[in-house]
């Protein structure tokens, strides 16, 4: 099956999917544009919900940083993790953005992809496909070939719940002594300074408890007012990715704690004792400020919009340079926020599908014509 | 993507297109006694102040689909009046596009006919709309070339434009937004009355028409009430999955643009055998992988 066909097939299945759990659980469509309202609040006032946001994660005891770029972040996470540990990563957008893997391999340090696409990415040498299943573009035989590198048991002829049980095997050697956990953040509550992550496959809540040390790297556009919004988040991003309910939600609000003696509340307890949130700017900032472009930040990266879209459909992860992580219509608003790139834009066909599939309703061809004009003003 | 190709080719374009409108309100030196043929058969009133307004997209929609083709020799051509002389005898649409464009402008004008008498039109005179401005994402020539078309209709009299595709449809609502376009336009299909058709189709949408215009509805409405049967998979034609004929990218990329068109009919081709559209675009672009009609080609 070529990458036309698979993905044809795919984007069928993820309307269906989408629409199935519409018509199931109709509150999500209720609560997705309460979300919108609440997060344009945080756009519109950015740089005070990311103070309000670093206030509240160092009263519960945890550490705040605002990276303002790629560079600055990785320098935070840097000193963080040290050299010549084992971090385990869940995957995470931002860390992609900032290039923090390949940063602290080159820091002596054994990294690990937990999520499995993201991890066949990873053992591939490859570049994500998709934002929320980042190796959609690979087949069983792909899986397998890859995964025999670690497992030399594994062959083409393996079945797919054989090639998940090699990866789960080995990165539970992997977690077992891991120093640090790294992950991203669906949304981040400004309230409590509690970050709302979801997943399906438990790599997340294993890299958020068993390593002693928990950073949590995530752009300031996942800022929302309160947990409540946090939660709001995380089931409209699952839903529209066509997955709910999601397997699990994790929220992590500080290091681990315990008040099981005389009701006092201490840390750290079984989990983490320290936990880190880098919030990432690089261009959001910018962006917030931008009539043009702050719609952009509303953006929940559930990457339905890319199964709608005709270019993306044609060309895949080919369409949008492997500087940035996201593509499609995503992508082209995104690679332009933290890149600076507007090229990808001049291909847009303006279909409009990416609008109409939007949760967060964001108007993406008509950002993308902005993108497009910026472009032009500099040929 | 090859990020060096589009920035030349979109140079390229820009400066072929902005010369070319400014000059001749063409985008390319073009044959004008094919494009109004449709209208002398008919002895259509020239001028006056309601106009049915082709911006020559029935009569050129081939020739758009080849633009990628024709801008490095017109932009090397240089001269803009060796350019005329010489394009409009290489870059000129084959008998057949012409014949259809002929037929389908001519049942356009015959129903618009119907329901508003006087209904007259620019010929030759007549100014492209700017959409490739538009739809290339250059704003600044958008607008200054817009209210040039604007100054040329109020020097016309014109007071109401009826259009007959998505694209200048979708052109003259951005004009209104931009330039405060303040001529009253609207599209063929809003207007006509009881039309009768037949046949039995798979819709492929103008995106313009269905996401942008707000007409998803409309077009399927017409179709139906003329008697054409609609067959519908919601994973194909639904609003947010209509994906695109591939035309828009066309001129920056004829390989992409038809590996998109070839995509499209396969999947329309999945739910029927038949294709039908709104939009001359979607019609060059899609006309080689599937058996497609034009609505004006099946109503009357």
């Amino acid at each position: 099956m070529n990458w036309v066909e698979l993905i044809s097939m795919v984007s069928a299945g993820n309307y269906n999917e989408v629409e199935s759990i519409l018509r199931e659980y109709p509150y999500i469509v209720e609560i997705a544009d309460h979300l919108r309202e609440e997060k344009m609040k945080v756009i519109e006032n950015l740089s005070t919900y990311v103070d309000i946001t670093m206030r509240n994660v160092e009263k519960l005891g945890g550490h705040a940083y605002l990276a303002k770029n790629k560079d600055d972040a990785r320098k935070i996470a840097g000193e963080i993790v040290g050299e010549n540990k084992t971090v385990v990563f869940s995957k995470t957008n931002a860390a992609y953005e900032v290039g923090l893997r390949e940063y602290l391999e080159s820091r002596h340090n054994e990294v690990w992809e937990t999520d499995l696409g993201e991890y066949l990415v990873q053992i591939s040498k490859g570049w994500p496909t998709h934002i929320v299943a980042p190796a959609l573009d690979m087949t069983r035989e792909d899986a397998a070939k890859a995964v025999r590198k670690i497992d030399p048991s594994i062959n083409e002829n393996s079945r797919v719940e054989d090639i998940v049980a090699a990866v789960r095997k080995f990165l539970m050697t992997k977690y077992v002594k891991a120093d640090v956990g790294i992950t991203g953040a669906n949304a981040v509550a400004a309230d409590s300074g509690a970050i709302a992550l979801v997943e399906n496959e438990g790599n997340i809540r294993i890299d958020t408890v068993m390593p002693q040390v928990h950073i949590s790297i995530t752009g300031i556009d996942k800022i929302v007012p309160t947990l409540r919004d946090a939660m709001d988040e995380v089931m409209v991003q699952a839903a529209y990715a066509g997955i709910y309910p999601p397997t699990y939600i994790n929220v992590t609000a500080g290091p681990s704690s315990t008040a099981d003696i005389e009701l006092k509340r201490v840390s750290p307890a079984t989990g983490p004792k320290d936990f880190h949130l880098i919030l990432l700017d690089d261009g959001r900032m910018d962006a917030s400020q931008n009539p043009d472009l702050k719609e952009a930040l509303l953006c929940i990266k559930c990457g339905r919009c890319y199964f709608s879209c005709p270019i993306y459909r044609i060309l895949g992860k080919d369409w949008v340079s492997t500087k940035s992580p996201y593509n499609g219509p995503t992508g082209v608003m995104w690679n332009y926020i933290t890149n600076k790139d507007p090229w990808p834009a001049s291909y847009c066909v303006h279909s409009g599908g990416c609008k109409e599939v939007c949760p967060m309703k964001i108007n993406i061809p008509e950002v993308i014509k902005y993108i497009k004009y910026m472009g032009s003003k500099n040929l | 993507m090859d990020e060096d190709r589009v920035k030349k080719q979109e140079g390229l374009i820009r400066s072929v297109l902005y010369k070319n409108l400014m000059e001749d309100y063409t985008p390319f030196p073009l044959d004008k006694k094919l494009a109004v043929k449709w209208a002398a058969g008919l002895n259509v009133p020239r001028g006056g102040r309601v106009i049915i307004y082709t911006s020559y997209m029935y009569q050129m929609a081939s020739v758009f689909k080849s633009y990628e083709k024709y801008v490095p020799t017109l932009g090397s051509l240089g001269k803009s009046r060796i350019l005329a002389s010489i394009g409009s005898r290489f870059i000129k649409p084959s008998d057949e596009d012409v014949e259809r464009s002929v037929k389908i402008l001519q049942n356009i004008y015959r129903m618009v006919s119907r329901v508003k008498a006087d209904v007259g039109y620019l010929y030759e005179e007549e100014p492209y709309s700017g959409s490739l401005l538009y739809e290339l994402g250059f704003l600044d020539e958008f607008k200054e070339y817009g209210r040039k078309v604007l100054q040329f209709f109020r020097e016309k009299g014109v007071e109401e434009i009826i259009t007959v595709d998505p694209h200048t449809t979708n052109t003259l609502a951005n004009l209104k937004r931009y330039i405060n376009f303040d001529i009253p336009f609207k599209n063929y299909i809003t207007m006509i009355g009881t039309v009768k058709g037949g046949g039995k189709f798979v819709m492929h949408d103008s995106c313009l028409y269905s996401r942008f215009l707000d007409m998803y509805d409309t077009v399927r409405d017409k179709a139906k009430s003329a008697g054409i049967e609609l067959v519908e998979d919601p994973t194909v034609t639904g609003k947010g999955v209509g994906f695109c004929c591939g035309g828009p990218v066309g001129p920056l990329n004829d390989e992409l643009s038809n590996n998109i068109a070839r995509a499209r009919a396969t999947a329309l081709k999945s739910v029927y055998e038949n294709v039908l559209v709104a939009c001359p675009l979607c019609y060059v672009n899609l006309e080689p992988y599937c058996n497609v009609k034009d609505l004006a080609e099946v109503i009357e």
